[in-house]
């Protein structure tokens, strides 16, 4: 194939990629934020009826605890004991499709639009 | 195999290892897993085309199986042989539509197919298929990474070729 074809190719791809990566954050509402371990849902809290920022610890117990912060209308993981600390640099997320993702502990924090928080309200301290 | 090209191999792999293991100690350049440079796969490619694709599998494998020795955990076993296996598999897929010239193009199918075996590894070891949602912001920064790696692998392998130093191997 001409040298010219890739080049198209990949521009175009490119600018897909470029595009998607933009514009994907912005879709999605909702505002319950689910903790998943090994896509197990372990805890949820809804963003929007949060009033004082408060803290919760997820020790999986082999060694790998992570540190979440909630505050009105966001999440984050504020510290983390895994090697690349991928988790804790994503910052703050308060909607949208972009999960926080800790692979070392296998953790996955997203905003989805629906999910209910029944039976996991005003869980603080450790979680499992 | 004779023992001169052996022992080219054998430096080949040290030489993938070293900048495998340099190029981890960069700060990551955004807070999404799986951005990095892949210079490392300069190596991979060059020797696909100048030594062919078995021992070009051979050097990426040795180098996986040390580098995740030396640095990584189990976890990160699995992701790099994931990875390195669908960007080898690719690379050596398109290299036949390819010239000498546009070595560069499989630089960047390398470094896609590296992201894509990737996401595939990490959405089956969490059982969670949101971690799709960095395919966007992966798929450029491969491009991207892929361009510049390629260039690199197809610049050394024209101006190597006929070196009197890969004679008789």
């Amino acid at each position: 194939m001409k040298t010219r074809s890739w080049i198209a190719v990949f521009a175009a791809a490119f600018i897909v990629f470029a595009g998607l990566a933009l514009l994907l954050p912005r879709i999605g509402r909702g505002t319950v934020a689910n903790v998943y371990r090994e896509n197990e849902r372990i805890w949820s809290v809804d963003l929007s009826k949060v009033e004082e920022p408060f803290e919760v610890t997820f020790d999986d117990g082999e060694g790998h605890v992570n540190i979440v912060e909630v505050e009105p209308g966001r999440i984050r993981v504020r510290e983390a004991n895994c090697p690349d600390g991928v988790c804790v640099k994503t910052g703050w997320i308060s909607r949208g499709v972009t999960p926080i993702v800790c692979m070392p502990a296998k953790l996955v924090i997203r905003i989805d639009s629906g999910g209910d928080t029944e039976g996991f309200d005003a869980v603080t301290g450790g979680a499992g | 195999m004779n023992v001169k090209r052996l022992t080219v191999l054998a430096v080949l792999t040290a030489a993938a290892l070293a900048i495998y293991v340099i190029e981890a100690q960069i700060p990551p350049l955004a807070p999404i897993p799986g951005i990095k440079l892949g210079l490392a796969n300069v190596i991979t490619l060059w020797a696909l085309w100048q030594l062919g694709p078995r021992d070009s599998a051979l050097i990426l494998l040795a180098r996986i199986l040390l580098g995740s020795l030396f640095g990584g955990s189990a976890a990160a076993l699995i992701y790099s042989l994931a990875g390195g296996a669908a960007c080898f598999l690719c690379s050596w897929a398109v290299k036949k539509a390819l010239t000498e010239k546009q070595i560069w193009v499989m630089g960047v199918i390398g470094a896609i197919a590296h992201n894509a075996g990737q996401l595939i590894a990490a959405s089956a070891v969490m059982k969670s298929a949101y971690v799709w949602a960095y395919a966007p912001v992966l798929g450029a920064s491969g491009i991207a990474t892929g361009v510049f790696t390629g260039l690199i692998a197809g610049l050394i392998y024209r101006r190597m070729k006929d070196a009197k130093v890969l004679k008789g191997i």
